[in-house]
């Protein structure tokens, strides 16, 4: 029996974002008391630690840095199964310093990295309605 | 800043026991618990009524979707105390990662401020049927949102980024693990209730493994068992009136608080700057340093962490572990080498977490390692878990 990849299930936070991602455009919560951006948001900002921070999700350039990476040849998740190996980047992101995000490179596992290479979002549709973040090698710095 | 911890050398450990590991006892974790329980209390010179406080840190650390049963797939402190026959004043789990460091903590405080006399400090770790990690969830909800979609989850990917991250700044490979691997289970090899016992693995057989989360191979995961380990702990007054050789807890430090993540997204300057305050704590507490202590027993549930201990800790400068390792830093059996793996650590016994650490310090420092006994070590340390998200505990041989 061949098992399908988990898919986010939206709450009341993070319905936003999956919103803006079936859209194909990555959008990150953002604290509306001190601008910083958070992932994942939170009952808190990480930031200014108010307990109010009425997240808003913004879009971003979806571009980064790549800090490390790994190649999954075996994954604990079955429903990835199928797309081993694949390779996971740690991405930061151009718009803050240390937002940091993980998703999966389309580029092949065979891509060369090295730690600084730019990478942009781009998304997987996973079901209908429902697209997941990823990246590509390549982008402006 | 705070002063030197007042319950310092006030506590020691005077018994223990530990189980034969197995992939999969033929009894019941429950039972398995109950009788290593009662070895350690009978090596103490005790008797289970005699003793009054319960300790553990009862977390089965799987991905998996397994169920979780007391007595089952863990053995909580209540459950154990329950089946032993006695009424405790005090029982305690630890609820935190590094949950020997944790619940070393919670026994030496209990007693140094008279909750109980006599602790029982116990871990059983379950190896369940089927894959340990696997998880065949089809949707993933509250914080796992973050992540599974995106294919990253389980201890895998955890550790590789880090480990790659580490490799990557600092120019080193695979060889570098490979030292940590085949040494722990050169040591390993040795010890008779160790999984690997008479099983050493040589670096070719190492660097032949299929890397699995790359950078990292099966070899660098401690593998899953079945054990009970037990540690019997009362104050240094009643110690002297007990049969076994005390060895004395000088102080512990727990990580602090780490920037907020995804869930496992460890960013390997996360885990050094955490590390760093672990040693800081752990050094004011203790009134040690790191050229005190002649039995460092890092933490290797997954081999990066031994380079990452190792710097974090001061053994080593930052950027340097990869070829400490490799140059025999850590090779016990060489005269000037670090013992940091003289106990087979995790790697070289099995998933026990802290505790092939802790109980090499007391082996060693009780003078009871029998044809591994080390000269003349008098202060050991005993980490678990990562830098940034664990702990770590420094025993001594003296009671000052």
């Amino acid at each position: 029996m061949t098992v399908a990849r988990p898919v986010p299930v939206p709450d009341e936070l993070s319905a936003p974002y999956w919103e803006a991602a079936a859209r194909h455009v990555l959008a990150i919560a953002r604290c509306s008391v001190c601008g910083a951006f958070a992932v994942p948001p939170d009952q808190t900002c990480p930031h200014c630690r108010t307990t109010d921070p009425a997240f808003v999700f913004e879009p971003v350039s979806g571009r980064g840095a790549v800090r490390s990476w790994t190649v999954v040849r075996q994954s604990s998740l079955p429903g990835f199964a199928a797309d081993v190996p694949f390779v996971l980047v740690d991405v930061e992101l151009v718009e803050q310093s240390g937002l940091r995000m993980i998703g999966r490179l389309l580029d092949g596992p065979d891509a060369a990295l090295h730690v600084g290479y730019r990478v942009t979002v781009a998304f997987e549709d996973a079901a209908p309605g429902i697209a997941v973040p990823a990246f590509v090698l390549g982008g402006d710095t | 800043m705070s002063p030197q911890f007042e319950a310092g050398r006030q506590v020691a450990i005077v018994g223990y026991a530990h189980s034969v590991l197995r992939r999969h006892a033929e009894r019941p974790l429950g039972a398995l618990a109950v009788d290593v329980a009662r070895e350690a209390i009978a090596d103490a010179g005790l008797r289970p009524g005699s003793v009054d406080g319960f300790v553990t840190a009862a977390l089965f650390p799987t991905a998996g979707a397994h169920a979780v049963v007391d007595g089952v797939s863990t053995v909580s402190a209540n459950w154990l105390a329950e089946r032993l026959d006695v009424t405790p004043r005090y029982v305690a789990g630890f609820q935190g990662i590094g949950q020997i460091p944790g619940s070393v903590a919670l026994a030496v405080n209990a007693i140094a401020s008279g909750a109980a006399d006599y602790v029982l400090l116990h871990r059983a770790l379950h190896n369940p049927p089927g894959r340990y990690h696997d998880n065949s969830m089809r949707e993933a909800r509250g914080l796992q949102q973050w992540t599974a979609p995106q294919g990253f989850f389980g201890p895998l990917p955890m550790i590789a980024l880090p480990a790659n991250e580490y490799l990557q700044r600092y120019g080193a490979d695979r060889e570098a693990l490979a030292a940590v691997v085949v040494e722990a289970r050169k040591n390993g090899a040795r010890i008779p209730w160790s999984y690997w016992h008479k099983r050493p693995l040589t670096t070719e057989e190492y660097l032949a493994a299929a890397v699995i989360n790359d950078p990292v191979c099966r070899y660098d995961c401690d593998i899953p068992v079945d054990g009970v380990a037990a540690f019997v702990l009362t104050s240094a007054a009643r110690a002297r009136d007990l049969p076994n050789k005390p060895v004395y807890v000088a102080g512990y430090a727990s990580s602090g608080t780490v920037p907020r993540r995804l869930p496992l997204h460890w960013p390997l300057d996360d885990i050094m700057a955490g590390g760093a305050e672990v040693a800081r704590q752990l050094w004011r507490h203790t009134g040690v340093g790191p050229g005190d202590v002649d039995l460092p027993q890092v933490y290797d549930g997954f081999s990066p962490f031994v380079l990452f201990w190792l710097e974090a800790l001061g053994f080593c400068p930052l950027g340097e572990a990869h070829r400490f390792v490799q140059d025999g830093g850590i090779d016990s059996d060489a005269p000037g080498g670090l013992p940091v793996l003289s106990g087979g650590g995790a790697l070289g016994n099995g998933r026990m977490h802290g505790i092939p650490q802790m109980l090499e310090c007391y082996l060693q420092l009780a003078g009871r390692a029998g044809e591994r006994q080390r000269e003349s070590a008098t202060v050991g340390l005993a980490c678990h878990s990562s830098p940034h998200y664990g702990g770590a505990v420094v025993y001594t041989t003296t009671p000052w």
